[in-house]
């Protein structure tokens, strides 16, 4: 019995369909009819068996509903509004064909019947849809930007974290395996949806399992299904997730299977199972990279860089998801002072720019000025002589400036310690002497790298042994 | 060739001659409709006019292989040394100080540690050896290094020093092969490939990827090392040579002129560029610049090559002897190619199996002469690459294919006249420095005696995921489709080592 339950209800999705096209044949027929008013028989009839149709189909939907495991809190609304559907048909049968026998329907105006039925076709059939392909299945195909638009945006899972300092007191359960489950797996495994009636909200659930029995196999993650499924290949039918889900990081899978293997333990401290930090490293937050200013910038359009790159530059972005740019003259060795303009286009994307063997003189330094993020600068073996240097100061990124193998002036260097960001400055073959006793730069202090290091001849270097 | 052979290869050549123009046509009706229609297809192109056909979009690497393109990561480094001692230096006598081995030197091998293990030579019961080299710790970080490298001793503070480097080769060929191309056979790209493949050169008068030997020998794995397995030939390394023309026949040969040259390369590239309107290939393009490539590498090649206009006081540094094959002269020119543009220089020196068959191979003798041959040279690379400024965007990664036993090798079982180690991969030393390093790390431990890791072992796999990282990739997702499958350096291996990084 219990079987063919269950058969008429999966038939449900394909049943559907007979009231659907009833209703909208009638409801075409209607509007062809609208001024003859000739074929109102032929119509009942049609809302007649839209009427059984979709009384066959609630039928199903029901077993369906009781037998795959769906909550109510899901179906409730498809389930009260095909139940609408189905007397909404009724009515409209009642209304057209047997006006005699109940006198309340004859001051009911068709064109309501209509439209409300039109709605509620649509309506019961969406939700259905949400129901079997999710919620989020017809607006998926959709570009990020529409999405966006629409207020839903793509979406993100965030890997949980733990604070590397104390990461020995974070509880595995807690701080990371429950976290990977809602963001994973909790969105058919909860308390409303249930697939395979299993909950992986939370501890009882877990510890529960599903159809199957239990998903955990204490100490033995092989055998816990709930591990076993993520490493079966993405192909395999009993994998988890779904291979059209987002699916768990290598490193995820590793915190369940570690977890399993360590008594599933729902309260202890990382330190306390005496786990490898290897294993948590993924999830420890990442530093933040700061290399290069902290600014959100415009992205220079393609044919802007292809235009520079035809110039003969050497232009590239700094990563493909960074919108900063890297120049470079090394195939440009004629680039003088007038050149510069070619790069206004890219002023504010700028933070790498070696202008190292060019003709540059000091002319060069009030055209700089003007590229706010600039980073690293390179100068080397070039002309200039540092007069002018402190419009530079203005670059407020500024860290690593090179001026090796140029005339830069000594009384220039006073000029630079006063630039904020600037950590080193490379001073090797210029007339600068190198001072007999260099300190070591206080923190924050610019660092002269003056060059020249020799090493002595010591008398091993000509020992053969 | 035998009768049987003659008679077979008879019966075809009368088959040939029996074909005529008849067979031709029937065999190949539907080959040569297909090529109408082909043909029919192509010239009523309702997207592009005759005139458009050259203005299909052409990514930059269609038609330069090797123009550069943006790491998907922020990278640390944009160039790469690597200095590799062909043969395996004993990490025992350099790097790794182990006293308590000192104190049971000449005592028998325990029968436990040999359980298990495969040894290239080593047969029987070997009896251990303690370190040749005496040792101290140098610099502000303390590391180790022994009184081989006194001056390597001094610029310790620069490296991050990885002390349990493990591999599963104990010959050197399969050995060098998964140290540079991630897989012990045949086949894949070297790391060097992997690195010009994904970023491309930004010289565009210099190769991407140059390749520097000393030592009198190439290494035992052969030029694989260097080879670009499956990804495009393009991204091979270049062989230069410090001695001789840099690359082999670079020269334009005699009697032809510089401007013949460039005239005759005019003229081939205008047929190629007519050629190009006609079908619109993109490989046309390409061979457009390859010739066009060459032409400017023939000056701007030899001018990199060349050490002579260095100043004076760096070659004392690096210690070079110019116009001779040596490490010291390769170190000089990595730096000075790193500086142009280049963006994978590998070093091979080879030299460094100390087994203890003879003199030069002992590891008290031979091996220390080894090591004060690279010791001045690979210093004085890291101070001249520092005071350039260049340390900061500049990797350098020192190692060999593995490391040496802390037993002395007993070929066939017999006592030798010198001292050597055996072939041991288990845990052995390599040091990396330059931009997102770590500066004086030192990752890893080996036991009292050095024979295996304690903690922090990392593999081969490991060290190049790590040097990927540093460039810019996640060696994960940095992949080529090959055979129906993507590829990676670390196959399905390999974790960044965050410990030796800054």
């Amino acid at each position: 019995m219990e079987v063919i339950q269950q058969l008429i209800g999966r038939l449900h999705p394909l049943v559907v369909h007979l009231p659907i096209g009833f209703i909208i044949t009638g409801l075409l027929l209607q509007w062809f009819d609208r001024k003859n008013n000739e074929w109102s028989k032929i119509i009942g009839l049609i809302f007649q068996w839209a009427f059984i149709s979709a009384t066959i189909a609630c039928i199903s939907g029901y077993l369906l509903y009781t037998g795959e495991g769906y909550s109510f809190d899901t179906v409730k609304f498809h389930l009260w509004l095909g139940i609408t559907t189905a007397v909404f048909s009724l009515l409209m049968y009642l209304r057209l064909l047997v006006p005699s026998q109940v006198h309340f329907l004859n001051r009911l105006p068709v064109v309501l019947l209509s439209f409300s039925l039109l709605f509620l076709i649509s309506f019961t059939g969406h939700l259905g849809g949400n129901i079997t392909h999710g919620s989020d299945y017809l607006i998926e195909p959709l570009p990020n930007s529409i999405k966006t638009l629409l207020g839903v945006g793509p979406k993100v899972y965030e890997m949980p974290t733990i604070e590397e300092e104390n990461w020995e007191e974070a509880i595995l359960y807690t701080d990371l395996v429950q976290p990977i489950l809602n963001n994973k797996c909790v969105s058919c495994h909860n308390s409303k949806k249930e697939k395979g009636e299993l909950q992986l909200e939370e501890e009882n659930g877990i510890l529960k399992g599903g159809e199957n029995g239990a998903v955990i196999e204490s100490n033995d993650p092989e055998k816990s299904s709930l591990y076993a499924r993520l490493i079966l290949p993405h192909d395999h039918e009993d994998h988890m997730p779904p291979k059209d889900k987002t699916q768990l990081s290598k490193e995820e899978i590793d915190i369940i299977k570690n977890w399993i293997a360590n008594d599933n333990s729902f309260d202890k401290k990382i330190g306390e199972l005496g786990l490898k930090k290897e294993l948590f490293r993924a999830f420890f937050p990442k530093a933040k990279d700061e290399t290069y200013p902290d600014v959100d910038i415009a992205e220079v359009p393609k044919d802007t860089i292809s235009a520079i790159k035809k110039k003969g530059f050497h232009v590239e972005q700094v990563s493909e998801s960074s919108n900063f740019i890297r120049v470079s003259c090394i195939n440009k060795p004629t680039f003088s002072d007038k050149d510069f303009d070619l790069l206004s286009s890219v002023k504010n994307q700028i933070v790498y720019l070696d202008l190292g063997e060019t003709q540059i003189t000091d002319g060069i330094f009030e055209k700089l000025s003007t590229l706010p993020n600039l980073t690293i600068l390179k100068m080397d073996n070039t002309k200039i002589s540092g007069n002018n240097i402190e419009l530079l100061e203005k670059l407020e990124y500024l860290r690593n400036l090179n001026l090796m193998g140029t005339n830069f002036e000594e009384a220039q260097l006073d000029h630079l310690k006063r630039f904020k960001k600037l950590q080193i400055v490379y001073l090797f073959n210029t007339p600068i002497k190198k001072p007999n006793q260099a300190d070591k730069p206080k923190e924050g202090e610019v660092f002269f790298d003056y060059g020249d290091y020799e090493l002595p001849k010591i008398a091993t270097d000509s020992i053969v042994y | 060739m035998n009768s049987l052979d003659r008679l077979i290869k008879e019966k075809l050549q009368r088959e040939i001659q029996a074909k005529t123009r008849r067979h031709f046509i029937k065999d190949c009706v539907a080959g040569m409709g297909g090529l109408a229609l082909g043909s029919f297809a192509m010239s009523c192109n309702s997207f592009l006019g005759n005139n458009e056909k050259a203005k299909i979009a052409l990514t930059e690497r269609d038609v330069n292989p090797l123009a550069s393109m943006a790491p998907p990561f922020p990278a640390k480094v944009k160039s790469v040394i690597y200095l590799h001692m062909a043969g395996a230096p004993s990490q025992l006598e350099m790097f790794d100080y182990k006293p308590t081995l000192h104190k049971l030197h000449n005592q028998a091998c325990p029968q436990s540690l040999l359980e298990g293990k495969k040894f290239a030579f080593i047969r029987g019961t070997p009896k251990l050896l303690g370190p040749q080299a005496e040792f101290k710790q140098h610099g502000e970080s303390g590391n180790w290094v022994s009184n081989f490298l006194p001056h390597f001793s001094k610029v310790v503070d620069e490296v991050a020093f990885l002390k349990a480097v493990n591999t599963d080769q104990f010959n050197h060929g399969p050995a060098q092969l998964f140290m540079h191309t991630g897989s012990p056979r045949l086949g894949r790209p070297s790391i060097g490939s992997w690195v010009t493949y994904g970023l491309g050169s930004e010289n565009q008068n210099l190769p991407g990827f140059v390749v520097l030997t000393s030592g009198g020998k190439t290494p035992d794995a052969g030029k694989s090392v260097w080879g670009s397995g499956f990804l495009p030939s393009v991204y091979q390394g270049v062989q230069c040579r410090s001695k001789g023309d840099p690359v082999l026949y670079i020269d334009d040969p005699k009697g032809i002129s510089r401007n013949l040259k460039k005239s005759t390369i005019d003229a081939i590239n205008n047929i190629n560029k007519k050629e190009f309107n006609e079908y619109s290939d993109p490989e046309i393009l390409a061979r457009i610049n390859q010739y066009e490539m060459a032409f400017r590498m023939q000056t701007a090649v030899p001018e990199v090559m060349n050490i002579n206009n260095e100043p004076e006081h760096i070659k004392e540094m690096y210690g070079v002897q110019p116009g001779k094959e040596s490490f010291a002269n390769n170190c000089l020119l990595a730096r000075k190619l790193v500086e142009d543009g280049v963006r994978f220089v590998q070093l091979f020196d080879w030299g460094w199996d100390s087994h203890g068959t003879g003199h030069d191979t002992a590891v008290d003798l031979g091996l220390r002469n080894k090591c004060t041959e690279i010791d001045r040279p690979m210093s004085a690379l890291l101070l001249d690459l520092k005071q350039r400024g260049l340390l900061d965007e500049t990797l350098v990664v020192w190692g060999g294919e593995f490391g040496r036993t802390p037993m002395q090798e007993n070929r066939e079982g017999q006592e030798m006249a010198y001292k050597g180690r055996d072939h041991h991969g288990d845990a052995f030393t390599m040091w990396m420095a330059g931009g997102g390093i770590k500066k004086g790390a030192s990752w890893g431990v080996t036991d009292e005696i050095g024979f295996s890791a304690l903690e922090g072992q990392v593999s081969v796999h490991d060290v190049h995921a790590t040097m990927m990282h540093l460039l810019g990739f996640d060696h994960e997702q940095f992949t080529f489709d090959f055979q129906g499958r993507p590829f990676r350096l670390t196959d399905v291996e390999g974790h960044v080592i965050q410990e030796i990084l800054a």
